[in-house]
């Protein structure tokens, strides 16, 4: 059966490579070529996969490309495969929407560097790498494509080179970095040594026949701790930390929205359909053990931040942190809310991202402690910010409450079924992270947008059009992606979930009919989500909305009535006025504002002795943290070849 | 017809709007009196509080120059709208919540979340730093309670959870929680719940913001914190958030502990409620505020997350094991 | 006989990341990255070696099923892996010319403006 999008995948793939190679040809004559080259190249994969979404997500189709027609002989697959479930399909569609933005906004955001047909084509390289990552059918083309996608990464990460501890930064992700694609590439090594394929569906396909093979579980162990350190789980995530605060903001979206999801995906991928083992309990633990020990260290983290792009990356672990917690629970329900939590992340920190771009492009700072009273310089992106703020801490009505509710649901029920109070712990700690988020991004709110303006910000501009338009895209699927939950379930969700589980059609799409029935793999359809309890968004919403728009009609038709009277509550060379005199005890009112790191003190102070430990722990050191590495490989390896 | 006439009297009447305002402004007065009364002195009006709101709204609205317009605004009046719609999810009314067939009470804990975020982020508005230091306490505060808030949901939601007809659980469900107890008696008298009982007595109220627990608004120390700045209309709100808090939070408790009442006349219902709410009031907040000083924020949030949240933690473990 | 070559993968891979861990000039951290590379490369190699097999290079009437050769697919696979080896490698030093110009050193332990 021949239908034309059977092309799209490697279409898709393919127009970024070129886009890459052109870019770096026209670019350097004229940059409004590499440009235009640019746009095109981001926007066709774009409106590529959205045509896939019918065949795919609607009628359950699962796509197969063998590049040169290279199909399988006598049950091996010896050629290379291009395969698009709708699991891989839904991570393609989050890939190119935050490429599709993230390029844009680079547009403008970019206009100070110089060189930058060179950062076209890596980022082009990059979006490309990722694409490929999600649609491959072939181990080793994850890795290559992973190998691919570290390189442009540090490459774009160190493109400010004068930065402030861009190439640090830039070092560190690398040598951590290639240690994890070496775990990856030993992985399949020892796979290929027991299943002698490297075909995605037949090493799902062999693998039930070698259970109990120790070798398989140390590649498992491998490929784990490689894709974890993709993702960045603890104890990865100070590398995150490190290249999201110094790169550019578009390529901080690229890592925290894409990078990070390629190693949600390989996790996924590994857990449920490679190994299926997803369910027994070692893993399951160990998945969801390590989630949400990212998921707390982190946001813990985030509060001694000062940096404003720091303390957003360390956030951006935390919210994987949930992804990867729920998706170790091997549930249906677990599952689905974690990939509804992976792409409300991407397009809300995204957001978050590009707002802490727009104040960096604007006033070229990020130091929480110097920013301040942003809001009366830059009123739309405060709006934009608070909007992503409100989406990620989970409050209502915004997409991160949506995710975060069903996390919540997946996490109890795990501990109810299976009547396990690690799973009941997981719950208290995905709720008490959500405060703690919202307390970070009070913290921010408070220094960099609120509070007092410093003279030295005093001219500074709302950011242009260009820059809003993709921001606002973000912030209106934030809103979108929160208030439709069941549509969002039952269209994207649902059909991903269900090729998770249904793994024969997986295979047999890619072998043949029959091959997984042979090889007897176990697997079964998921035909809606088990979403217990009860949720319905939009009937209180509406309530919500009447409630809000008629108490403020009347508060701002009351209001309006008076005039805003100019309340000096400072003279003008900053001193304090009488009013504060007894409070600030001579103090100049300058020195009045709250530091952003010194904003939770009362909470800082009873855990010192853990900020002592974190603070030391981490240290800065490449050599440290490539031991924390080394000793979280051989945990998961001891783990998996002692207990599975 | 019927339909609209029936939600519009839920939503602006009772159990919604109006019910919950007079609750309310009843509740904080009974409060003052009692405080009153226990420091030996005759106390305000009954209606006092309501008597300020008026008082403010006639007041003239200054906006400082540090502040954000709209926002500062507008923080109060969405915080309002999102507190006097969680009682509409509360199943008071012969165990079913007014609005839709069933409720949940996540939806509930981060309905009262959006509170105090509407509270904070006027308060980071307004420009000052006092505003600042307020809105940080504030959330200290919340970090506090939000421990021990959510071990006792998690107990509560484990005692009383059934499995629907598909087999999956009814998780976080207030109705279930209600109908549990009409079966079984109210959750209060079943003993492993006890200590969380008196944990969810100690969130109520620093959920509210009352005396020993009013960091974030030490009149004293930080001239009021969050509210330095406001003044008229927006006040208002503000004070009138307050004291709905007052209520939600005890409704809440009496949903969670005392539910499963029910004499099936809706007047008898909202009788009993206002009895309960009252009660509640002076065992959790009139009490503590007359005989305790009020605490340092480092402080609140040690004795949250040792003592209540330990006492929370007993009872989820007992539930576990089936006591 | 092979049991030499996969102590011998581990043993360089072991290498590397002691050399990663403990040495505190970067050029010695990235010759540790290319050590760790090695051992992995020679590991894939090793996987699809078959003793007495020969060279994968046929046409494709000499193949027959009699044919006794080695697993041509790790050999490719290496390839590439060494190529991108190549490449990590260039692009570490490349940073460590520019950290050199930028810190003034080389070391380590005073290469952390990015930490906490």
């Amino acid at each position: 059966m021949e239908q034309f999008w059977n092309e799209f995948p490697i279409l898709s793939v393919i127009t970024l490579f070129l886009g890459a190679f052109l870019t770096s040809l026209v670019g350097r004559a004229s940059e409004k070529a590499g440009r235009v080259v640019s746009g095109i190249a981001v926007t066709a994969p774009l409106a590529m996969m959205l045509c896939l979404i019918r065949p795919v997500m609607l009628q359950g189709q699962i796509i197969t490309y063998w590049l040169g027609g290279w199909e399988p002989v006598e049950g091996w697959a010896i050629g290379i495969c291009l395969e698009v479930d709708a699991l891989s399909l839904f991570f393609a569609l989050i890939v190119t929407v935050a490429v599709f933005v993230s390029c844009f906004y680079a547009f403008t955001y970019m206009n100070h560097d110089d060189a930058l047909s060179n950062y076209y084509t890596l980022f082009l390289m990059l979006s490309g790498s990722v694409l490929g990552l999600v649609l491959s059918g072939d181990l080793f083309n994850v890795f290559v494509m992973i190998e691919i996608m570290t390189f442009t990464a540090v490459a774009l990460t160190a493109f400010r080179t004068t930065y402030e501890g861009a190439l640090e930064g830039a070092f560190k992700y690398l040598a951590v970095g290639s240690l994890g694609s070496t775990c990856v590439l030993v992985g399949i090594a020892m796979t290929y040594s027991q299943l002698h394929t490297l075909n995605l569906a037949q090493i799902a396909a062999l693998v039930p026949a070698f259970r109990g093979n120790t070798v398989l579980h140390m590649a498992f162990a491998f490929l784990f701790v490689g894709f974890g350190t993709k993702a960045f789980l603890f104890p990865f995530h100070p590398l995150a930390a490190d290249a999201h605060a110094v790169a550019p903001a578009s390529i901080s979206l690229m890592i925290s929205g894409v990078l990070t999801k390629c190693g949600v995906y390989g996790i996924i991928r590994l857990i449920y359909v490679l190994f299926q083992n997803a369910n027994v309990v070692t893993v399951s633990y160990l998945v969801t053990g390590f989630g949400a020990v990212s998921m707390f260290v982190c946001v813990t983290m985030a509060f001694n931040q000062h940096n404003f792009k720091r303390l957003l990356a360390f956030h951006s672990i935390s919210q994987v942190g949930y992804v990867i917690t729920v998706a170790g629970l091997s549930s249906a329900l677990g599952l689905g809310a974690g990939l509804y939590h992976a792409m409300n992340h991407t397009i809300f920190k995204g957001l978050l991202f590009l707002t802490a771009g727009a104040v960096q492009h604007q006033t070229g700072s990020l130091d929480l402690d110097r920013l301040g009273g942003l809001s009366r310089r830059m009123p739309k992106t405060t709006a934009l910010f608070l909007i992503g703020a409100a989406s990620i801490s989970g409050l209502p009505p915004f997409n991160g409450f949506a995710s975060k509710w069903m996390i919540y649901q997946a996490t109890f029920t795990a501990g109810l079924i299976h009547h396990n109070l690690f799973y009941l712990a997981v719950c208290v700690c995905a709720l008490i992270t959500s405060v703690l988020t919202l307390a970070s991004f009070i913290k921010v709110t408070q220094s960099v947008f609120f509070g007092q303006l410093p003279a030295e910000y005093a001219g500074v501009e709302e950011v242009p059009l260009s820059m809003r338009a993709p921001m606002w895209v973000l912030a209106a699927l934030c809103l979108l992606t929160g208030i439709f939950p069941a549509q969002i379930q039952r269209f994207l969700l649902t059909p991903a979930v269900s090729a998770v589980a249904n793994i024969p059609a997986y295979v047999d799409a890619a072998m043949g009919e029959g091959y997984a029935a042979a090889h007897g793999v176990p697997g079964a359809e998921v035909s809606a989500l088990p979403v217990g309890g009860a949720w319905s968004p939009l009937s209180w919403l509406a309530l919500l909305f009447s409630v809000t728009c008629a108490v403020a009609i009347v508060a701002i038709l009351g209001s309006a009535r008076d005039e805003a009277h100019e309340y000096i509550s400072q003279t003008q060379d900053g001193a304090a006025g009488a009013k504060y005199d007894s409070f600030f005890s001579g103090e100049e009112a300058v020195y009045s504002q709250v530091g952003g790191s010194d904003l939770f003190w009362g909470f800082k102070h009873n855990w010192k002795r853990y900020f002592a430990v974190m603070q030391r722990w981490h240290s800065g050191i490449v050599n440290d943290y490539t031991l924390y590495g080394v000793a979280a490989i051989a945990f998961v390896l001891l783990v998996c070849t002692l207990a599975l | 017809m019927e339909f609209v006439l029936n939600n519009l009297f839920f939503l602006l009447v009772y159990p919604g709007g109006l019910f919950c305002v007079a609750m309310g402004i009843l509740l904080s007065g009974a409060d003052r009196i009692l405080v009153a009364r226990m420091q030996r002195r005759v106390g305000p009006p009954l209606l006092q509080n309501w008597y300020d709101v008026l008082k403010c709204c006639g007041k003239e609205t200054i906006i400082p120059r540090h502040a954000r317009r709209g926002v500062y605004l507008f923080a109060p009046v969405a915080g309002f709208a999102a507190l006097v719609t969680i009682p509409l999810f509360l199943p008071v009314v012969n165990g079913r919540p007014a609005f839709s067939g069933n409720s949940d009470l996540v939806v509930v804990l981060y309905l009262l979340t959006l509170v105090s975020v509407c509270g904070m982020v006027g308060a980071s508005a307004s420009g000052s730093p006092f505003a600042g230091v307020g809105l940080s306490r504030e959330m200290v505060a919340m970090i506090s309670y939000e421990l021990p808030f959510v071990l006792v949901i998690l107990a509560v939601s484990l005692k009383t959870v059934i499995l629907s007809e598909a087999g999956v659980p009814l998780t976080f469900s207030l109705t279930e929680i209600w109908n549990y107890q009409a079966a079984n008696g109210p959750l209060i008298c079943h003993w492993s719940l006890i200590p969380a009982a008196l944990a969810m007595l100690f969130v109520i109220p620093c959920e509210v913001g009352m005396h020993p627990f009013d960091v974030a608004e030490a009149e004293t120390e930080i001239c009021e914190g969050m509210l330095s700045e406001y003044s008229g209309k927006p006040l208002a709100v503000y004070k009138l958030t307050h004291m709905v808090k007052l209520y939600v939070m005890t409704a809440l408790f009496y949903v969670l502990f005392l539910g499963g009442m029910s004499t099936g006349i809706a007047a008898a219902d909202g009788a009993i409620l206002a009895v309960v709410c009252l009660l509640l009031t002076f065992l959790t907040m009139s009490l503590p505020h007359a005989v305790c000083a009020r605490f340092r924020v480092e402080q609140v949030f040690k004795f949250y997350w040792t003592w209540v949240s330990g006492l929370a933690l007993v009872s989820l473990v007992l539930v576990f094991f089936g006591l | 006989m092979m049991i030499v070559n996969y102590v011998g993968c581990f043993a360089l891979i072991a290498l590397g990341v002691y050399c990663m861990v403990t040495k505190h000039d970067l050029i010695k951290v990235v010759i540790g990255m290319s050590l760790v590379d090695y051992g992995a490369n020679l590991m894939v190699v090793t996987v699809g070696f078959h003793p007495g097999g020969t060279a994968p290079i046929f046409t494709i009437s000499e193949l027959s099923r009699a044919s006794f050769f080695v697993d041509p697919i790790p050999q490719a696979l290496t390839l590439t892996s060494i190529v991108i080896g190549a490449c990590t490698t260039a692009m570490s030093l490349s940073l460590c010319m520019m950290l050199k110009r930028q810190y003034g050193t080389l070391d380590t332990r005073e290469i952390r403006r990015l930490r906490g």
